[in-house]
């Protein structure tokens, strides 16, 4: 369905320089400086897939996104969706696929949500009776009811995003790029917003690709994730996988019928054991995955243990780990990049041409 | 995308259209009040004539002139460039793109839509127009009401294009609002919006005759008081050089449309 | 007091980094004033090229009132309503909260926080304008009557920030409006021309409603050397009258936006 092939996307923004003396010097003369978004992302994605796509700010998600709904052209590399060639922008391609930006919106904002409904049906060619039938179960299925019928402007957020939704798969769109579609809602609007998404997948056999700072999201949705970091898929693969690579231990989370302190825990529980979080006759614990089903047994033999379960770490532990190691990478790597600047304003005379 | 896509489509984007200017019929309003220009050159030029005509014009011709002036520009009247400068700018092109409706159709059935409500606004001056003396400065000649239809359409394509062409300068430097503004000066002026083009001196009237911008106001307005009333074959050469002007003007669009979308998906918006 | 002073200085500062950013501004910026110049002085010759009297005035008398509008128009576009527009923004999208939190008069902090640094242009331009039309005139404006003028802009640039304030008071009660704050900057164009050309309704409209007469007309008249008390006191009272009311909508207005607000 998605197939991409060595992409690339560089982009050669002015550098803004601090202090008025500078200012005005970079009016006469300007200085460049090549921004890599992304550098190499190769990856395959077959129909009705859920794929998750984690990273840092600035890894290039978004980027990588845009280029696949056709917004931006690649600098090299390939990349078919479903046939076509995105950056052609295609009618056909077009009612194919879906971006839902979570900062961005298309509803009118001071017109009922239904006008902006209408206006894509008509905009996309949907043909009436399927469009009444579509509108009506989103509105259904997320619980609008009289809330389209309102101006955009006096909706709460919540409301706003699911219209937004319904605005996006009016025209039934077979593959949808989400970015950031939860962002500012409440733990109960995510919720209801995932297992919307999850639904429609289901039922319409549709390619899911999303970002997201919430990892919840992620780990509702997603068996698969990719992660990208500086411009370059650094994993791919299943969501459990990941957390083997990353943290090959298990949580172990005790109640214990008293309170108990960490150190007589761990000396409870023998060797390689880590207890992570401790709230009085609640801890949590790490083991490595070979001996979790020794420690289990000395907890339930040596310890007045309640209740207890074993898990993955939480995705949002396993993340922090994940960039932990990249961002002193980092570091070294801006300092790369001042150094290129002042190679460029060597070579680089203003050519008017990138104002 | 096709004709045929597009004609389907349009019915619902008007409707949708003409209810978004229903819903912003104070900011009309507003507008309407920063587009009275022709009313204070109309008291200037009526002191300047009150001892005689000024060319051809004695006060009932300067009233019959601004009056019309001003109903010309509600109609013809076009905020694309800024529209697309905004959209440009903060992004919201994205959205535009992602639908298969050409942006540049989607901008003007928008302005199409809002003609109704612009044309309500300039129904009172056109009373005016009609009610008082200022009548008597208006055409009497029916070819020339019907070809007023036809000048009046393409005005407002011709300032429609215009303002994609400048608009889309915006994909090529940040400050296409400059442009803009930079327009609407020469528009001003050379129009004939501010100033009836007969009144200059005759070396800057040959001048403003070699650009488009009369075609924007001039024209639609002179036929409307009456200039080309029985000289159907001198009006249709004028309606055939505004005609080609608009030509012009959708041949620069489409120029810089698909060079503009070409660069913003290289560089991002 | 100092510290306001230092922050007008802080905050124009960052105006003008901002506005030496774009490269392409700095040219075209300096184009937009002497397009919007020319088209001042277009139809105004045109007019007088017809005329050489009218109302009243000769060619360049009326050059002296241009003259003195372009100054003011060079005020109102730098110094007004940048920050002014600001404000209208900032309702819509709720920043003005950011605002009011800070310990300082919000309408001062408002007002100082944009200024657009290349309408000083319009300052050179009217001052070549003032200059071609004294040496049409053949005497210079006595020394009486430039003190006189300045004091009346003044007064005027004080009329200028109470009426916009007013518009942008106007927009924290009809939010949806966002192109009101720009009503005032067109219509301000008739002050181009001499108040006492108008006749009738417009010209009761031009002294005391909007009070072009005291912006541009009468200030001219003072170099012309026309000194008349009444129109000096008029100006004065206008000045503190238009800033007496503008404060106390502002206030009202910034109270029913902390109520109305969510």
């Amino acid at each position: 369905m998605i197939e991409v092939r060595s992409l690339r996307k560089a982009f050669r923004v002015p550098v803004r320089e601090a202090g008025l003396f500078a200012a005005l010097g970079s009016v006469f003369r300007r200085r460049y400086r090549t921004v890599v978004a992304v550098d190499d992302v190769s990856l395959s994605i077959e129909r009705g897939e859920r794929v998750g796509f984690l990273g840092p700010n600035g890894a290039g998600k978004t980027t990588t996104l845009k280029m696949l709904a056709g917004l931006l052209h690649p600098t090299s590399g390939t990349l078919t969706v479903d046939g076509h060639e995105p950056s052609r922008r295609e009618p056909d391609y077009l009612r194919k696929i879906m971006l839902v930006l979570g900062q961005k919106q298309q509803l009118l904002w001071d017109l009922p949500p239904t006008d902006t409904f209408d206006l894509n049906a008509a905009i996309f060619d949907v043909p009436r009776d399927q469009y009444v039938r579509t509108r009506d179960e989103l509105v259904e299925l997320l619980d609008l009811g009289d809330v389209v019928k309102k101006p955009t402007r006096q909706l709460s957020l919540g409301e706003r995003m699911k219209c937004e939704l319904v605005a996006a798969l009016i025209h039934r769109p077979k593959v949808l790029f989400l970015d950031e579609p939860t962002l500012g809602l409440d733990v109960t609007m995510q919720a209801t917003l995932r297992t919307f998404v999850r639904r429609y997948n289901e039922q319409e056999g549709a390619t899911l690709l999303l970002t997201s700072h919430y990892m919840e999201d992620v780990a509702a949705l997603c068996p698969r994730v990719i992660v990208v970091d500086r411009g370059r898929v650094t994993y791919d693969g299943s969501r459990e996988e990941l957390a083997r690579q990353v943290r090959p231990v298990k949580r172990v989370t005790l109640r214990l019928a008293r309170a108990a302190t960490a150190e007589e825990v761990e000396g409870a529980l023998g060797e390689g054991v880590r207890v992570v979080t401790h709230d009085a006759a609640e801890l949590g614990v790490e083991v490595d995955r070979a001996n979790v089903g020794e420690c289990v047994s000395r907890a339930l033999s040596r310890l007045p243990v309640t209740d207890i379960s074993v898990e993955d770490p939480p995705l949002e532990e396993i993340m922090r780990e994940l960039f932990r190691e990249t961002s002193a990478a980092r570091l070294e790597a801006d300092a790369d990049a001042t150094a290129r600047v002042d190679a460029d304003a060597e070579g680089a005379p203003d050519s008017g041409e990138d104002a | 995308m096709s004709a045929r896509s597009v004609l389907r489509a349009a019915p619902t984007v008007l409707r949708v259209g003409l209810a978004e200017a229903v819903a912003y019929r104070a900011e009309l309003l507003v507008w309407v009040l920063t587009t009275t220009m022709p009313f204070v050159m109309l008291a200037i030029f009526s002191a300047a004539a009150i001892d005689g005509p000024i060319g051809r014009y004695g006060q009932t011709e300067l009233a019959a002139y601004f009056l019309a002036t001003f109903v010309v520009r509600q109609i013809t009247g076009s905020w694309a460039g800024w529209q697309i400068n905004v959209d440009v700018r903060e992004g919201t092109l994205a959205t535009r793109m992602l639908r298969p409706l050409h942006p540049l159709v989607a901008y003007a059935l928008e302005h199409a839509a809002a003609i109704p409500m612009r044309a309500l606004a300039a129904a009172p001056v056109v009373v005016i127009l009609l009610a008082t003396s200022a009548r008597s400065g208006l055409s009497r000649d029916p070819v020339s009401w019907l070809l007023l239809l036809v000048s009046l359409a393409l005005a407002w394509l011709l300032t429609i294009f215009i303002n994609f062409a400048i608009g889309c300068l915006a994909f090529f430097i940040d400050s296409s609002q400059r442009v803009l503004e930079v327009y609407l000066a020469v528009f001003f002026v050379a129009s004939g919006y501010l100033v009836p083009l007969d009144v200059f001196p005759p070396a800057a009237r040959r001048a403003l005759s070699l650009m488009p911008f009369r075609h924007q106001v001039a024209l639609p307005v002179e036929i409307f008081v009456g200039r080309y009333d029985g000289r159907a074959a001198a009006l249709a050469v004028e309606l055939a050089q505004q005609a080609g002007w608009t030509l012009v003007a959708l041949g620069l669009v489409a120029l810089a449309w698909t060079r503009g979308v070409r660069r913003y998906g290289a560089f991002g918006g | 007091m100092t510290r306001y002073a230092r922050l007008l200085w802080v905050q124009l500062r960052a105006s003008m980094l901002l506005a030496m950013q774009y490269r392409a501004d700095f040219v075209l910026d300096g184009v937009v004033e002497l397009f919007w110049a020319s088209t001042t002085l277009l139809p105004f010759f045109v007019v007088f090229a017809a005329r050489p009297v009218i109302g009243g005035w000769g060619r360049d008398e009326a050059l002296v009132v241009v003259g003195c509008f372009i100054v003011l128009q060079g005020v109102l576009e730098g110094a007004v309503n940048p920050s002014l527009h600001g404000v209208v923004e900032r309702v819509r999208n709720g920043t003005l909260d950011f605002v009011l939190l800070k310990p300082k008069d919000a309408q001062f902090l408002v007002s100082t926080a944009r200024f657009s640094p290349w309408k000083c242009m319009n300052v050179v331009t009217g001052v070549v304008v003032f200059a071609v039309a004294f040496r049409g005139l053949g005497r210079p404006p006595s020394a009486a009557g430039v003190g006189i003028a300045a004091g009346m802009f003044a007064c005027a640039i004080v009329v200028l920030y109470s009426v916009t304030t007013l518009v942008v008071s106007a927009s924290f009660f009809v939010v949806r409006v966002d192109n009101l704050s720009f009503l005032f900057t067109a219509v301000f164009d008739a002050a181009r021309w001499p108040a006492t050309v108008f006749r009738g309704a417009l010209r009761f409209v031009f002294t005391f409603v909007i009070p072009f007469a005291m912006m541009t007309t009468w200030p001219a008249e003072a170099l012309l050397g026309g000194v008349d008390v009444r129109s000096m006191l008029l100006s004065a009272a206008l000045a503190i009258g238009f800033a007496a009311v503008s404060r106390t909508v502002w206030l009202r207005a910034l109270r029913s936006y902390a109520s109305a607000s969510s």
